[in-house]
């Protein structure tokens, strides 16, 4: 045998396997320098420092940005590496990845909201032996409710260890419409204005032409903070027991409901998914907006058609305030912890927080800084900086269970009637009650499930893949090779190499480890030996305990039935319609395929608009259709939810089943063209020839583009996730957005797996019934 | 059984391209007709212009006494036989025999069916009726055996069969043949060319038959139209065509091996008209309408003459 017959050329294998080396060679070596000498190539101390820029952007990232490198200047051993995802959504998805692969950063941004959950998975490092120890740090001149946000004592916030230095706070109250006021001729608000006064102004203003009296948000905590000046809340002081089924709050959340949906224009209606939210006040047409918190200013301070200014929170039975704050924590994985709380304290001092001050996004957590002018600035709005710290002093903490799950089943549940008044207020909050009080009697709930062995599985895997490696080793001895057979195995085996190693690595491992992972109970966010073994509580949960599961799988089900069908019948009409000889045909096919490749996200928003429940496409060009019918359109995401949520998702699929077309159009054109002209002269045209001649020959075209369409089916989640977040209620709550919402909000990654198991095998089990069924209506023939 | 006029028929493209031009053509009752050329010279559009799958630019075309340019190809009468054979691959040979019947039933309403018990007594009938028309054209054919099988499941040869079948159960007409041979192999197509033969003869069809294969045209053909360039060059019978050829194209086309053509002068040899090739002299037959007149005499030409018509002369 000589080089030139050999399937591939020595001089290359040797060449490749010497590459292959080397670059394993280097990865190893550039891992192990990261890793195990630490530091930066000039030998100084690396520190990674993570954050969001809101709505202030680039100015916030600007003024991080100067204070990290102010701490450089003092710090000439320490080297700061800034991170900076975006907005909050972004910064909590990151790092939650980046806890979750074990390299979290040493600093971070961290929401007193999100505090107790953060804390409780024990991933921050607590301050007080660092505060203990530095007496400059000066923790009395902190506003004392901002500082106790940041303490969990492993059941409740307020006491306990300190987690977090809060760099900046604000208090909530009311934006309003001077000119509006002044129009509708009602009193600007006073300090002590109650919720009578509120409500002349809102009702005077929604009388004048075109306006609305206000946009009043109903975020967990801002509708916490409104029954709280109603002298009442949805759980007790201790934050364990559920109050909301008290005729007290049933009567402050009939009141809301009341104003907003028996009312005219007294509250804005709350169908609209776009116009929500801080933004309606920049029309012009709203007198009042909130409760927001200072945050809102920096973008209100671009307001020129109108004056502006900050009242405080109407008071009810009670005077009440609440903060929302944000603070600098360590990561309990911290290499670095002595340097990190170096430079938290630096990024909480008076210098750092004047900086921020001045941008007006927030309040200065330090009394000091909070009263000297880089906050009160009277020449820019809000003229009435007092309002904010009048409020800080009397504002208390919300009592939040330690679970994210709480916000989010209030704010999904309780909306339903109190923003979008699909339900009456007593249902809404029963059906809370209820998967509250589900919630924390699962089984899962409780502590007392044990590690998860993690040696012992590695053992039985690695034991696993010997035996599998040794059987392919027998396999292969017994079946005797020549040299030129040997040779081109080799270079086989060589050249598909990286497909395999990546299919292993890639594909193999998490697959094996998220069948694992549905076992155990994980937050996702601390290491993988936190995960605890709960055997099949989870798929048990999940198929027993789990209404929401049930629903979700209900919703895709319906849009399963409704998008398949219709979207497949609508790709083959506009395939049959392609198909034609015409002038500038590939202009059409283009336009109909293009809407299939465009990004999600920005389909997902333009559809948002086009449903919207206030100023949507759709409904400005039904209502002229169906109004002689006596009909009005559908409320799509709102009252009319339960029927047409999902449909609307079915309609918006149609726009983007051009990838099912272009295989439809590619199956016509296969079918020859002497079968129609047989066809013609057997005299079969139109209907007949369609269904006798068209489907038969495209029906595998048409059981493969059905298959895809079954199992795309169920995975929508961009469109759901963007459009509605599976609101009212759980009414379009899709599979994989609740998969997502269990591993990303609720921080349940082993429940979230067994969530993905249990999809695998729906679609698997449902692909096969296809193919089964159409076993007899398919003709493979077609394809020969 | 009608005959097929053809007056004048012309094809041309949008695009301006000229397919056939002017074929004037009579098919008799009966009569077995190949139009035969090279690939691109017409004869398929010819065809495929009788059948009703290609629109005609120019011309009558009449099948029997009807005036047929404007009717649709289902309502004319005619059954085709595809080079492909164009099966359905999805219905079995008895369902592919059977489609054209169905799609003429009389009384195929489904919904009729469950509402009239006369109605589902004249089906009945008709089932029965269609059942036996495919069952006599599958005993003809002798593909009997294979009615439960898909096209996918046989040979050439069967396919060719079954095509042939389904335009037999039709009783049309006209048959029209699409170049039904070329895909099958030398052996196999000797066969099923005398098996059309037969076919011919037994049914006594007007048949109209494409190929380019002028061999295929002079065994089958009652009658032969040589196309070329969209242009009927001759018409005639096979005997006519190989023995007159109208013109040099005709003769070097028909025949195996192809007619030899050898530069001569027509002179004039003891009073008798012959040609001078290279200094020898052939005596044209009498029968041959070559005079050499004098403003032709001296003239060089091409002598046409087949192989097999030389005979060895003696030498000198």
């Amino acid at each position: 045998m000589t080089d030139a017959l050999h399937p591939f050329p020595r001089l290359l294998l040797r060449i490749l396997a010497i590459l292959t080396t080397l670059a394993v060679l280097w990865s190893a070596g550039w891992v192990f320098a990261r890793d195990v000498l630490g530091g930066d190539d000039d030998g100084r101390t690396v520190l990674t420092v993570m954050h969001w820029s809101g709505d202030a952007g680039q100015e916030e990232d600007a003024i991080v940005e100067a204070a990290l490198a102010r701490f450089e200047a003092t710090h000439p051993e320490l080297r700061v590496e800034r991170i900076n995802p975006g907005d909050a959504g972004s910064f909590y998805t990151k790092l939650q990845t980046m806890m979750a692969a074990g390299t979290p950063p040493d600093v971070f941004y961290v929401g007193d909201e999100r505090l107790p959950s953060l804390a409780s998975m024990g991933v921050l490092t607590p301050l007080d032996d660092f505060v203990a120890s530095d007496p400059d740090v000066a923790l009395d001149d902190f506003y004392p409710v901002v500082l106790d946000a940041y303490r969990f004592d492993g059941q409740h916030a307020g006491r306990g260890p300190l987690y977090g230095l809060p760099k900046d706070f604000t208090t909530i109250g009311f934006y309003y419409n001077k000119d509006l006021f002044r129009r509708a001729g009602v009193p600007e608000p006073a300090d002590d204005w109650t919720w009578d006064d509120f409500l002349a102004a809102a009702r005077a203003i929604g009388e004048l032409d075109g306006c609305t009296g206000a946009e009043f948000v109903t975020w967990p905590r801002m509708l916490r903070l409104y029954l709280a000046t109603r002298g009442c809340d949805v759980v007790d002081a201790s934050g364990d027991e559920l109050r909301v089924l008290e005729p007290r709050v049933l009567a402050a959340l009939e009141d809301l409901y009341r104003w907003r949906h028996v009312e005219e224009n007294t509250l804005t209606s709350g169908k609209s998914r776009v116009a929500s939210g801080a933004t309606v006040f920049l029309t012009g047409r709203v007198g009042l907006a909130g409760p927001f918190g200072r945050w809102v200013v920096p973008s209100y301070r671009q307001i020129e058609g109108f004056a502006w200014d900050f009242a405080p929170m109407p008071r009810g039975e009670q005077r009440a305030s609440v903060i929302a704050s944000v603070a600098w924590a360590i990561s309990s994985e911290s290499r670095h912890p002595r340097e990190a709380w170096e430079l938290v304290r630096s990024l909480c001092s008076p210098d750092s927080q004047a900086g921020l001050a001045r941008l007006g996004l927030a309040m200065p957590s330090r009394r000091s800084v909070a009263r000297s002018d880089a906050f009160v600035d009277p020449s820019l709005p809000p003229s009435r900086d007092d309002v904010f710290l009048a409020q800080a002093e009397y504002a208390t903490l919300l009592p939040v269970p330690a679970s994210t799950k709480f916000d989010s089943l209030l704010e999904t549940r309780l909306n339903q009637a109190v923003l979008t008044g699909d339900l009456d207020v007593t249902t809404a909050a029963r059906a809370f009650d209820e998967a509250w009080r589900a919630e924390l009697e699962s089984p899962l709930g409780r502590g007392d499930h044990p590690l998860m062995p993690w040696g012992t599985v590695t053992r039985v895997a690695l034991a696993i893949a010997a035996l599998v490696l040794v059987g392919v080793l027998l396999a292969r001895r017994r079946t005797r090779l020549g040299p030129l057979a040997r040779a081109e195995e080799r270079a086989g085996l060589l050249l598909s190499s990286p497909l395999l190693l990546g299919l292993l690595g890639l594909m193999a491992f998490p697959i094996v480890l998220s069948l694992l992972l549905s076992f155990t109970r994980w937050t996702g966010i601390a290491g993988l030996d936190t995960a605890r073994w709960v055997g099949l509580a989870n798929y048990r949960q999940l198929l027993v305990d789990d209404p929401r599961f049930v629903t979700s799988l209900k919703v895709t089900a319906y849009y399963a039935l409704l998008a398949v069908p219709l979207g497949q019948a609508f790709a083959l009409g506009a395939a049959l319609l392609m198909n034609g000889k015409l002038r500038g045909i590939g202009f059409f096919r283009a336009a109909w395929y293009l809407p299939s490749v465009l990004a999600g996200v920005g389909v997902a928003v333009l559809w948002r608009w086009v449903f919207d429940g206030d100023s949507g496409l759709a409904n400005a060009l039904l209502e002229p259709l169906l109004a002689p019918l006596g009909l009005t359109p559908p409320d799509w995401f709102g009252a009319d939810a339960a029927v047409w949520g999902v449909p609307a998702f079915a309609l918006m699929n149609l726009w983007m089943v051009g990838g099912s077309m272009m295989i439809y159009l590619a199956g016509l054109q296969g079918i020859p063209s002497e079968l129609y002209e047989a066809a013609e002269l057997d005299g079969a045209r139109g209907w007949t020839r369609f269904r006798r001649v068209t489907l038969p020959m495209l029906s595998p075209v048409l059981v493969f583009n059905g298959v895809m369409a079954i199992i795309g089916s169920f995975q929508v989640f961009t469109q759901a996730f963007v459009m509605t977040r599976g609101e009212p209620g759980d009414l379009t709550r899709f599979y994989v957005l609740y998969l997502y919402n269990q591993a990303f909000d609720y921080f349940e990654m082993g429940y979230a797996s067994a969530m993905a198991w249990i999809l695998l095998v729906v679609v698997l089990a449902l692909t096969a019934l296809v193919l089964r069924g159409s076993r007899k209506h398919v003709h493979y023939e077609a394809l020969s | 059984m009608a005959s097929v006029s053809l007056k004048g028929l012309s094809k041309v493209y949008p695009g301006g391209v000229t397919a056939v031009q002017g074929v004037d053509l009579e098919v008799r009752d009966g009569e077995f007709v190949v139009l035969v050329g090279p690939s691109g010279c017409g004869k398929s559009t010819t065809l495929r212009m009788v059948a009703g799958l290609e629109e005609i630019s120019a011309g009558e075309l009449r099948i029997g006494e009807r005036l047929v340019n404007e009717v649709p190809g289902r309502d004319r009468d005619v059954a085709m036989v595809f080079q492909s054979y164009a099966l359905y691959p999805h219905l079995s040979v008895r369902q592919n025999l059977a489609f054209p019947l169905e799609r003429r039933r009389a009384h195929g309403s489904k919904l009729l069916r469950l509402a009239s018990a006369g109605y589902r007594a004249a089906a009945r009938a008709e089932d029965a009726a269609l059942a036996a028309r495919v069952d006599e054209a599958a005993r003809t054919l002798g593909i009997t055996a294979l009615l439960e099988r898909k096209p996918g499941a046989l040979s050439g040869g069967q396919r060719q069969r079954v095509a042939v079948g389904r335009a037999l159960v039709r009783e049309p007409a006209v048959f029209l043949f699409d170049e039904p041979l070329s895909n099958l192999d030398a052996k196999l197509r000797v066969e099923m060319r005398a098996e059309l033969a037969r076919l011919h003869q037994r049914l006594g069809a007007t048949m109209l038959y494409v190929t380019h294969d002028q061999e295929e045209a002079m065994t089958l053909g009652d009658r032969l139209v040589v196309m070329e360039g969209g242009v009927v060059q001759q018409c005639g019978t096979p005997r006519d065509v190989y023995d007159r050829p109208a013109n040099r194209f005709v003769a070097g086309f028909v025949g195996t091996p192809s007619m030899n053509f050898l530069p001569a002068t027509l002179v004039e040899d003891a009073g008798a008209p012959a040609l001078d090739v290279h200094g020898a002299r052939l005596a044209l037959p009498p029968s041959s309408r070559a005079r050499p007149r004098a403003p032709r005499r001296g003239r060089a030409r091409r002598a046409p003459g087949r192989a097999r018509a030389l005979r060895r002369g003696r030498p000198g």
